[in-house]
Protein backbone atom coordinates (compact mmCIF):
# COMPACT_ATOMS: atom_id res chain seq x y z
CA UNK A 1 0.00 0.00 0.00
CA UNK A 2 1.13 3.53 -0.76
CA UNK A 3 2.18 5.70 2.19
CA UNK A 4 -0.74 7.94 1.31
CA UNK A 5 -3.47 5.81 -0.25
CA UNK A 6 -4.45 6.31 -3.86
CA UNK A 7 -8.19 6.11 -4.49
CA UNK A 8 -9.88 4.98 -7.70
CA UNK A 9 -13.42 6.19 -8.42
CA UNK A 10 -15.76 5.35 -11.32
CA UNK A 11 -18.86 7.05 -12.70
CA UNK A 12 -17.63 10.56 -13.49
CA UNK A 13 -20.26 11.70 -15.96
CA UNK A 14 -22.67 14.30 -14.62
CA UNK A 15 -24.97 14.67 -17.59
CA UNK A 16 -28.73 14.37 -17.74
CA UNK A 17 -28.57 11.33 -15.47
CA UNK A 18 -25.67 12.30 -13.23
CA UNK A 19 -23.34 9.59 -12.00
CA UNK A 20 -22.00 9.71 -8.42
CA UNK A 21 -18.22 9.62 -8.97
CA UNK A 22 -17.54 13.35 -9.10
CA UNK A 23 -19.63 13.92 -5.98
CA UNK A 24 -17.63 11.19 -4.21
CA UNK A 25 -14.36 12.88 -5.21
CA UNK A 26 -15.59 16.26 -4.00
CA UNK A 27 -16.63 14.79 -0.65
CA UNK A 28 -13.32 12.95 -0.17
CA UNK A 29 -11.38 16.14 -0.82
CA UNK A 30 -13.43 18.05 1.74
CA UNK A 31 -11.85 15.89 4.45
CA UNK A 32 -8.68 14.63 2.77
CA UNK A 33 -7.53 17.35 0.33
CA UNK A 34 -4.14 15.67 0.02
CA UNK A 35 -5.54 12.40 -1.40
CA UNK A 36 -4.46 11.28 -4.83
CA UNK A 37 -7.58 10.24 -6.71
CA UNK A 38 -7.77 8.57 -10.10
CA UNK A 39 -10.84 8.29 -12.27
CA UNK A 40 -11.77 5.10 -14.08
CA UNK A 41 -13.92 6.04 -17.06
CA UNK A 42 -15.70 4.32 -19.90
CA UNK A 43 -15.75 7.34 -22.17
CA UNK A 44 -13.29 10.14 -22.79
CA UNK A 45 -16.17 12.63 -22.60
CA UNK A 46 -17.20 11.84 -19.03
CA UNK A 47 -17.80 15.37 -17.82
CA UNK A 48 -16.15 15.01 -14.41
CA UNK A 49 -12.76 14.76 -16.14
CA UNK A 50 -12.96 18.42 -17.09
CA UNK A 51 -14.21 19.93 -13.86
CA UNK A 52 -11.98 22.41 -12.06
CA UNK A 53 -13.16 21.22 -8.65
CA UNK A 54 -14.03 17.53 -8.96
CA UNK A 55 -11.58 16.23 -11.52
CA UNK A 56 -9.36 13.29 -10.61
CA UNK A 57 -5.58 13.69 -10.63
CA UNK A 58 -5.39 11.12 -13.40
CA UNK A 59 -7.84 9.08 -15.42
CA UNK A 60 -7.78 5.73 -17.17
CA UNK A 61 -10.24 4.15 -19.52
CA UNK A 62 -11.99 0.89 -18.69
CA UNK A 63 -13.55 -1.54 -21.16
CA UNK A 64 -17.36 -1.56 -21.22
CA UNK A 65 -18.92 -4.35 -19.14
CA UNK A 66 -19.97 -6.05 -22.37
CA UNK A 67 -16.27 -6.84 -22.99
CA UNK A 68 -16.46 -9.36 -20.16
CA UNK A 69 -15.10 -9.72 -16.67
CA UNK A 70 -11.64 -10.91 -17.72
CA UNK A 71 -11.11 -7.78 -19.78
CA UNK A 72 -12.07 -5.73 -16.72
CA UNK A 73 -9.56 -7.41 -14.40
CA UNK A 74 -6.82 -7.36 -17.04
CA UNK A 75 -7.31 -3.66 -17.56
CA UNK A 76 -7.35 -3.01 -13.81
CA UNK A 77 -3.99 -4.82 -13.51
CA UNK A 78 -2.56 -2.80 -16.40
CA UNK A 79 -3.72 0.46 -14.80
CA UNK A 80 -2.17 -0.51 -11.48
CA UNK A 81 1.20 -0.95 -13.16
CA UNK A 82 1.07 2.79 -13.86
CA UNK A 83 -0.97 3.92 -10.88
CA UNK A 84 -1.11 1.38 -8.08
CA UNK A 85 -4.32 2.47 -6.41
CA UNK A 86 -5.19 1.10 -2.98
CA UNK A 87 -8.93 1.70 -2.71
CA UNK A 88 -11.70 1.27 -5.27
CA UNK A 89 -15.02 3.08 -4.91
CA UNK A 90 -17.33 1.73 -7.63
CA UNK A 91 -20.18 4.10 -8.39
CA UNK A 92 -22.12 2.37 -11.15
CA UNK A 93 -24.72 -0.38 -10.73
CA UNK A 94 -23.42 -2.55 -13.54
CA UNK A 95 -19.95 -2.70 -11.94
CA UNK A 96 -21.16 -3.91 -8.60
CA UNK A 97 -22.10 -7.54 -9.25
CA UNK A 98 -18.70 -8.79 -10.47
CA UNK A 99 -16.91 -7.00 -7.63
CA UNK A 100 -19.29 -8.22 -4.94
CA UNK A 101 -19.24 -11.73 -6.38
CA UNK A 102 -15.44 -11.99 -6.25
CA UNK A 103 -14.12 -9.91 -3.36
CA UNK A 104 -11.09 -12.20 -3.18
CA UNK A 105 -9.92 -10.81 -6.53
CA UNK A 106 -9.73 -7.39 -4.92
CA UNK A 107 -8.10 -8.74 -1.76
CA UNK A 108 -5.39 -10.67 -3.59
CA UNK A 109 -4.46 -7.47 -5.43
CA UNK A 110 -4.35 -5.51 -2.19
CA UNK A 111 -7.30 -3.34 -3.22
CA UNK A 112 -9.53 -2.17 -0.39
CA UNK A 113 -13.24 -1.63 -0.99
CA UNK A 114 -16.35 -1.14 1.07
CA UNK A 115 -18.73 -3.66 -0.46
CA UNK A 116 -21.75 -5.67 0.71
CA UNK A 117 -21.67 -9.45 0.88
CA UNK A 118 -22.98 -11.35 -2.13
CA UNK A 119 -25.92 -12.53 -0.03
CA UNK A 120 -26.88 -8.97 0.96
CA UNK A 121 -26.41 -7.76 -2.57
CA UNK A 122 -28.70 -10.43 -3.96
CA UNK A 123 -31.36 -9.91 -1.29
CA UNK A 124 -31.86 -6.27 -2.33
CA UNK A 125 -32.10 -7.08 -6.04
CA UNK A 126 -35.11 -5.47 -7.69
CA UNK A 127 -36.64 -8.88 -8.33
CA UNK A 128 -36.31 -9.82 -4.62
CA UNK A 129 -37.70 -6.66 -3.05
CA UNK A 130 -41.06 -8.20 -2.26
CA UNK A 131 -39.48 -10.96 -0.17
CA UNK A 132 -37.20 -8.51 1.62
CA UNK A 133 -40.11 -6.22 2.39
CA UNK A 134 -42.19 -9.09 3.70
CA UNK A 135 -39.43 -9.93 6.18
CA UNK A 136 -39.10 -6.30 7.29
CA UNK A 137 -42.82 -5.40 7.21
CA UNK A 138 -42.17 -2.64 4.73
CA UNK A 139 -44.50 -1.78 1.89
CA UNK A 140 -43.27 -2.08 -1.68
CA UNK A 141 -45.01 -1.78 -5.04
CA UNK A 142 -45.82 -5.14 -6.59
CA UNK A 143 -43.12 -6.10 -9.07
CA UNK A 144 -43.00 -8.89 -11.64
CA UNK A 145 -39.89 -9.94 -13.54
CA UNK A 146 -40.62 -10.72 -17.20
CA UNK A 147 -38.59 -12.24 -20.00
CA UNK A 148 -40.96 -11.86 -22.95
CA UNK A 149 -43.52 -9.42 -24.32
CA UNK A 150 -46.58 -11.55 -23.53
CA UNK A 151 -45.58 -11.72 -19.88
CA UNK A 152 -44.96 -7.97 -19.98
CA UNK A 153 -48.55 -7.24 -21.03
CA UNK A 154 -49.98 -9.76 -18.60
CA UNK A 155 -48.08 -8.20 -15.73
CA UNK A 156 -49.15 -4.70 -16.79
CA UNK A 157 -52.79 -5.81 -16.96
CA UNK A 158 -52.49 -7.11 -13.40
CA UNK A 159 -51.48 -3.63 -12.26
CA UNK A 160 -54.12 -1.73 -14.24
CA UNK A 161 -52.13 -0.94 -17.37
CA UNK A 162 -50.06 2.04 -16.30
CA UNK A 163 -46.77 0.65 -14.93
CA UNK A 164 -43.10 1.34 -14.54
CA UNK A 165 -40.92 -0.75 -16.84
CA UNK A 166 -37.52 -1.01 -15.21
CA UNK A 167 -34.09 -2.18 -16.27
CA UNK A 168 -32.38 -4.93 -14.34
CA UNK A 169 -29.71 -2.55 -13.02
CA UNK A 170 -30.87 0.94 -13.83
CA UNK A 171 -33.50 3.09 -15.49
CA UNK A 172 -37.26 3.13 -15.32
CA UNK A 173 -39.90 4.32 -17.75
CA UNK A 174 -43.55 5.00 -17.04
CA UNK A 175 -45.59 3.25 -19.72
CA UNK A 176 -49.35 3.50 -20.04
CA UNK A 177 -50.03 1.97 -23.47
CA UNK A 178 -49.08 -1.41 -24.95
CA UNK A 179 -46.85 0.30 -27.52
CA UNK A 180 -45.06 2.33 -24.86
CA UNK A 181 -44.59 -0.79 -22.71
CA UNK A 182 -43.09 -2.75 -25.58
CA UNK A 183 -40.76 0.10 -26.53
CA UNK A 184 -39.62 0.39 -22.92
CA UNK A 185 -39.22 -3.38 -22.66
CA UNK A 186 -36.94 -3.64 -25.68
CA UNK A 187 -34.98 -0.60 -24.56
CA UNK A 188 -34.32 -2.19 -21.16
CA UNK A 189 -33.39 -5.52 -22.75
CA UNK A 190 -30.93 -3.78 -25.04
CA UNK A 191 -29.41 -1.64 -22.29
CA UNK A 192 -29.39 -3.93 -19.29
CA UNK A 193 -30.36 -7.43 -20.38
CA UNK A 194 -33.08 -9.70 -19.02
CA UNK A 195 -35.15 -9.83 -16.95
CA UNK A 196 -37.14 -6.62 -17.20
CA UNK A 197 -39.11 -5.56 -14.14
CA UNK A 198 -42.74 -4.47 -14.34
CA UNK A 199 -43.69 -2.45 -11.28
CA UNK A 200 -47.03 -1.24 -10.03
CA UNK A 201 -47.33 2.53 -10.27
CA UNK A 202 -47.76 4.38 -7.00
CA UNK A 203 -48.20 8.12 -7.25
CA UNK A 204 -46.86 10.36 -4.54
CA UNK A 205 -43.88 12.21 -3.21
CA UNK A 206 -40.49 10.50 -3.50
CA UNK A 207 -38.09 10.19 -0.58
CA UNK A 208 -34.52 8.90 -0.64
CA UNK A 209 -32.25 7.80 2.18
CA UNK A 210 -28.50 7.74 1.66
CA UNK A 211 -26.40 5.93 4.22
CA UNK A 212 -23.47 3.76 5.15
CA UNK A 213 -23.88 0.31 6.69
CA UNK A 214 -21.26 -1.31 8.91
CA UNK A 215 -21.96 -4.89 7.77
CA UNK A 216 -23.31 -5.86 11.19
CA UNK A 217 -26.75 -4.36 10.83
CA UNK A 218 -26.05 -0.80 11.93
CA UNK A 219 -26.22 2.45 10.01
CA UNK A 220 -23.11 4.53 10.65
CA UNK A 221 -24.68 7.65 9.19
CA UNK A 222 -27.56 8.63 6.96
CA UNK A 223 -29.44 11.53 5.44
CA UNK A 224 -33.04 11.52 4.22
CA UNK A 225 -34.48 13.86 1.65
CA UNK A 226 -37.64 14.52 -0.33
CA UNK A 227 -37.17 15.04 -4.04
CA UNK A 228 -38.19 18.63 -4.68
CA UNK A 229 -37.43 18.73 -8.37
CA UNK A 230 -37.53 15.83 -10.78
CA UNK A 231 -36.29 15.51 -14.34
CA UNK A 232 -38.46 14.05 -17.08
CA UNK A 233 -36.93 10.66 -16.30
CA UNK A 234 -37.68 11.02 -12.58
CA UNK A 235 -34.16 11.83 -11.40
CA UNK A 236 -33.95 14.12 -8.41
CA UNK A 237 -32.64 17.54 -9.40
CA UNK A 238 -33.28 19.08 -6.01
CA UNK A 239 -33.94 17.67 -2.56
CA UNK A 240 -34.95 18.83 0.92
CA UNK A 241 -33.58 17.21 4.07
CA UNK A 242 -36.33 15.62 6.17
CA UNK A 243 -36.29 13.87 9.50
CA UNK A 244 -39.13 11.41 9.94
CA UNK A 245 -38.79 8.77 12.68
CA UNK A 246 -40.97 6.42 10.60
CA UNK A 247 -38.62 6.66 7.63
CA UNK A 248 -35.58 6.23 9.88
CA UNK A 249 -37.12 3.10 11.41
CA UNK A 250 -37.83 1.56 8.01
CA UNK A 251 -34.27 2.28 6.83
CA UNK A 252 -32.82 0.79 10.01
CA UNK A 253 -34.97 -2.31 9.66
CA UNK A 254 -33.93 -2.90 6.04
CA UNK A 255 -30.21 -2.38 6.67
CA UNK A 256 -30.33 -4.58 9.78
CA UNK A 257 -32.04 -7.37 7.82
CA UNK A 258 -29.50 -7.10 5.02
CA UNK A 259 -26.52 -6.58 7.36
CA UNK A 260 -25.46 -4.16 4.68
CA UNK A 261 -21.82 -3.18 4.40
CA UNK A 262 -20.98 0.02 2.56
CA UNK A 263 -22.87 2.80 0.88
CA UNK A 264 -26.53 2.51 -0.05
CA UNK A 265 -29.47 4.53 -1.23
CA UNK A 266 -33.05 3.58 -0.38
CA UNK A 267 -35.74 4.97 -2.68
CA UNK A 268 -39.30 5.36 -1.44
CA UNK A 269 -42.57 6.76 -2.67
CA UNK A 270 -45.23 7.97 -0.26
CA UNK A 271 -48.75 8.24 -1.67
CA UNK A 272 -50.53 11.54 -1.15
CA UNK A 273 -52.63 11.69 2.00
CA UNK A 274 -52.05 12.35 5.66
CA UNK A 275 -51.75 8.76 6.86
CA UNK A 276 -50.03 7.01 3.95
CA UNK A 277 -47.03 4.73 4.37
CA UNK A 278 -43.66 4.76 2.68
CA UNK A 279 -43.30 2.21 -0.09
CA UNK A 280 -39.82 0.98 -1.02
CA UNK A 281 -39.12 1.30 -4.74
CA UNK A 282 -35.54 0.06 -4.82
CA UNK A 283 -32.20 -0.16 -3.02
CA UNK A 284 -29.14 1.12 -4.83
CA UNK A 285 -25.92 -0.65 -3.74
CA UNK A 286 -23.72 2.44 -4.06
CA UNK A 287 -23.61 6.16 -3.43
CA UNK A 288 -26.15 8.24 -5.35
CA UNK A 289 -25.26 11.34 -7.37
CA UNK A 290 -26.39 13.63 -4.52
CA UNK A 291 -23.92 12.16 -2.00
CA UNK A 292 -21.91 15.36 -1.70
CA UNK A 293 -24.90 17.34 -0.46
CA UNK A 294 -24.93 15.71 3.02
CA UNK A 295 -21.16 16.25 3.12
CA UNK A 296 -21.81 19.99 3.14
CA UNK A 297 -23.90 19.39 6.27
CA UNK A 298 -21.22 17.52 8.25
CA UNK A 299 -22.41 14.09 7.14
CA UNK A 300 -19.56 13.09 4.83
CA UNK A 301 -20.45 9.52 3.93
CA UNK A 302 -17.86 9.01 1.13
CA UNK A 303 -15.08 9.97 3.56
CA UNK A 304 -16.56 7.62 6.15
CA UNK A 305 -16.71 4.83 3.55
CA UNK A 306 -13.04 5.37 2.75
CA UNK A 307 -12.16 5.20 6.44
CA UNK A 308 -14.25 2.05 6.81
CA UNK A 309 -12.52 0.42 3.83
CA UNK A 310 -9.06 1.23 5.21
CA UNK A 311 -9.89 0.55 8.86
CA UNK A 312 -9.08 4.14 9.77
CA UNK A 313 -10.47 6.06 12.70
CA UNK A 314 -13.00 8.62 11.44
CA UNK A 315 -11.48 12.08 11.07
CA UNK A 316 -14.87 13.75 11.49
CA UNK A 317 -18.01 12.39 13.18
CA UNK A 318 -21.09 11.86 11.03
CA UNK A 319 -23.80 14.29 12.10
CA UNK A 320 -27.51 14.38 11.33
CA UNK A 321 -28.31 16.83 8.57
CA UNK A 322 -30.72 19.57 9.59
CA UNK A 323 -34.22 19.39 8.06
CA UNK A 324 -34.86 22.38 5.84
CA UNK A 325 -31.46 22.33 4.17
CA UNK A 326 -31.88 21.60 0.49
CA UNK A 327 -29.89 21.23 -2.70
CA UNK A 328 -30.62 22.36 -6.21
CA UNK A 329 -28.57 20.92 -9.05
CA UNK A 330 -27.00 23.49 -11.34
CA UNK A 331 -25.71 22.52 -14.78
CA UNK A 332 -22.76 24.52 -16.05
CA UNK A 333 -20.46 24.39 -19.07
CA UNK A 334 -16.86 23.32 -18.61
CA UNK A 335 -13.89 23.84 -20.85
CA UNK A 336 -11.87 20.93 -22.13
CA UNK A 337 -8.83 20.69 -24.35
CA UNK A 338 -8.47 18.47 -27.39
CA UNK A 339 -5.08 17.30 -26.08
CA UNK A 340 -6.80 15.68 -23.09
CA UNK A 341 -9.25 13.91 -25.36
CA UNK A 342 -6.39 12.74 -27.54
CA UNK A 343 -4.46 11.37 -24.58
CA UNK A 344 -7.41 9.41 -23.25
CA UNK A 345 -8.48 8.16 -26.65
CA UNK A 346 -5.08 7.04 -27.87
CA UNK A 347 -3.30 5.91 -24.71
CA UNK A 348 -6.26 5.26 -22.41
CA UNK A 349 -4.85 7.52 -19.74
CA UNK A 350 -4.78 11.17 -18.80
CA UNK A 351 -2.48 12.67 -16.20
CA UNK A 352 -3.82 16.09 -15.30
CA UNK A 353 -1.44 19.02 -15.58
CA UNK A 354 -1.92 22.28 -13.69
CA UNK A 355 -4.11 24.56 -15.77
CA UNK A 356 -2.41 27.18 -17.89
CA UNK A 357 -3.20 30.77 -16.95
CA UNK A 358 -5.18 32.64 -19.58
CA UNK A 359 -3.34 35.82 -20.50
CA UNK A 360 -5.44 38.98 -20.24
CA UNK A 361 -5.52 40.94 -23.50
CA UNK A 362 -4.55 44.18 -21.77
CA UNK A 363 -1.50 42.55 -20.22
CA UNK A 364 -0.50 41.06 -23.55
CA UNK A 365 -0.65 44.44 -25.26
CA UNK A 366 1.36 46.10 -22.51
CA UNK A 367 4.10 43.55 -22.53
CA UNK B 1 -53.83 21.26 -1.04
CA UNK B 2 -56.27 24.15 -0.88
CA UNK B 3 -58.27 25.39 2.02
CA UNK B 4 -61.36 27.52 2.18
CA UNK B 5 -61.01 31.27 2.14
CA UNK B 6 -60.40 33.58 3.82
CA UNK B 7 -58.29 31.52 6.21
CA UNK B 8 -55.96 29.99 3.67
CA UNK B 9 -53.02 27.64 3.71
CA UNK B 10 -51.13 26.68 0.58
CA UNK B 11 -48.68 23.84 0.17
CA UNK B 12 -45.55 24.39 -1.88
CA UNK B 13 -43.88 21.09 -2.59
CA UNK B 14 -41.20 22.76 -4.56
CA UNK B 15 -43.17 21.96 -7.70
CA UNK B 16 -44.33 24.92 -9.74
CA UNK B 17 -47.61 26.49 -8.74
CA UNK B 18 -49.22 29.56 -10.20
CA UNK B 19 -51.88 30.28 -7.66
CA UNK B 20 -52.24 33.70 -6.16
CA UNK B 21 -52.12 33.86 -2.43
CA UNK B 22 -55.21 35.69 -1.16
CA UNK B 23 -54.40 38.41 1.27
CA UNK B 24 -56.49 39.14 4.31
CA UNK B 25 -55.81 42.58 5.66
CA UNK B 26 -55.86 42.78 9.41
CA UNK B 27 -57.94 45.66 10.81
CA UNK B 28 -55.65 45.84 13.78
CA UNK B 29 -52.26 44.33 14.40
CA UNK B 30 -52.65 40.62 15.08
CA UNK B 31 -51.02 39.23 18.16
CA UNK B 32 -47.46 38.63 17.06
CA UNK B 33 -45.61 35.64 18.34
CA UNK B 34 -42.55 33.63 17.61
CA UNK B 35 -42.65 30.31 15.79
CA UNK B 36 -45.16 27.72 16.92
CA UNK B 37 -45.76 24.09 16.08
CA UNK B 38 -49.07 22.87 14.71
CA UNK B 39 -48.93 19.10 14.22
CA UNK B 40 -45.66 18.45 12.38
CA UNK B 41 -45.43 21.91 10.84
CA UNK B 42 -43.42 24.73 12.37
CA UNK B 43 -44.98 28.09 11.53
CA UNK B 44 -43.17 31.38 11.50
CA UNK B 45 -44.87 34.67 12.32
CA UNK B 46 -44.65 35.69 8.65
CA UNK B 47 -46.91 32.79 7.63
CA UNK B 48 -44.24 30.43 6.31
CA UNK B 49 -44.53 26.84 7.52
CA UNK B 50 -42.13 23.91 7.18
CA UNK B 51 -42.84 20.26 7.87
CA UNK B 52 -39.53 18.62 8.83
CA UNK B 53 -40.97 15.11 8.47
CA UNK B 54 -42.14 15.53 4.88
CA UNK B 55 -39.99 18.40 3.61
CA UNK B 56 -43.11 20.24 2.46
CA UNK B 57 -43.46 23.95 2.98
CA UNK B 58 -46.51 26.14 3.13
CA UNK B 59 -47.76 29.67 3.25
CA UNK B 60 -50.76 30.65 5.32
CA UNK B 61 -52.84 33.81 5.41
CA UNK B 62 -52.76 35.80 8.65
CA UNK B 63 -56.21 34.45 9.51
CA UNK B 64 -55.21 30.83 8.97
CA UNK B 65 -52.09 31.42 11.02
CA UNK B 66 -54.11 32.88 13.86
CA UNK B 67 -56.52 29.93 13.83
CA UNK B 68 -53.74 27.32 13.82
CA UNK B 69 -51.88 29.14 16.58
CA UNK B 70 -55.09 29.24 18.60
CA UNK B 71 -55.63 25.52 18.03
CA UNK B 72 -52.07 24.80 19.10
CA UNK B 73 -52.86 26.69 22.32
CA UNK B 74 -55.92 24.44 22.78
CA UNK B 75 -58.35 27.34 22.60
CA UNK B 76 -62.04 26.59 22.19
CA UNK B 77 -63.97 27.73 19.12
CA UNK B 78 -65.60 30.64 20.89
CA UNK B 79 -62.22 31.82 22.09
CA UNK B 80 -60.84 31.51 18.56
CA UNK B 81 -63.76 33.55 17.23
CA UNK B 82 -63.09 36.17 19.90
CA UNK B 83 -59.52 36.36 18.76
CA UNK B 84 -60.44 36.58 15.06
CA UNK B 85 -63.00 39.35 15.55
CA UNK B 86 -60.61 41.24 17.81
CA UNK B 87 -57.84 41.05 15.27
CA UNK B 88 -59.61 41.39 11.92
CA UNK B 89 -62.37 43.60 10.63
CA UNK B 90 -64.99 40.89 10.24
CA UNK B 91 -68.44 40.19 11.63
CA UNK B 92 -68.79 37.33 14.05
CA UNK B 93 -71.19 35.47 11.77
CA UNK B 94 -68.79 35.66 8.82
CA UNK B 95 -65.87 34.65 11.02
CA UNK B 96 -67.88 31.73 12.35
CA UNK B 97 -68.75 30.51 8.86
CA UNK B 98 -65.16 30.83 7.65
CA UNK B 99 -63.78 29.15 10.76
CA UNK B 100 -66.11 26.16 10.30
CA UNK B 101 -65.04 25.87 6.70
CA UNK B 102 -61.36 26.07 7.61
CA UNK B 103 -61.70 23.49 10.38
CA UNK B 104 -63.43 21.16 7.93
CA UNK B 105 -60.45 21.51 5.60
CA UNK B 106 -58.05 20.78 8.44
CA UNK B 107 -60.09 17.69 9.25
CA UNK B 108 -59.88 16.61 5.62
CA UNK B 109 -56.10 16.91 5.85
CA UNK B 110 -55.99 14.90 9.06
CA UNK B 111 -55.08 17.96 11.12
CA UNK B 112 -58.22 18.13 13.22
CA UNK B 113 -57.40 16.35 16.44
CA UNK B 114 -56.73 19.59 18.28
CA UNK B 115 -59.95 21.16 17.00
CA UNK B 116 -62.69 21.32 19.58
Amino acid sequence: MNSSPVIAVTGLHRGENPQPGSAVIRSLRRVYPELRIIGLVYDSLESGLFSEEDAPDAAFTLPYPSAGIDAFWNRLDAIRETECFDVLIPCLDAEMAPLVESPEKLRERGIHACLPSWQSFQARDKSKLTELCERTHCRTPQTIAVNDVNSLHQAAATFGGSVFVKGRYYEAQLASTPAAREAAYWHMIEQWGAPVLVQERIEGEEYNVIGLGDGRGHILGSCSMRKMLRTASGKGFGGMVVRDPQLDAIAQSLIAELRWNGPFELEFVKPDGPRSDYSLIEINPRFPAWCDFPSTLNCNLPAAALELALGWQPREPLRRATPGKFFIRHAIDMTGDIRDLAALTTTGQLIRQPSEPIAHAALTHNS
Amino acid sequence: MKLALPPVLLCHNGHQQNRDIPVVQPAAPAAQSLAFDFHTITWQADGFGFDATTGEFFTASPTALLVMQSLSEKLHRQQILDRITATFEVTRSTAERDLESFLAELAHLGLDDTAN
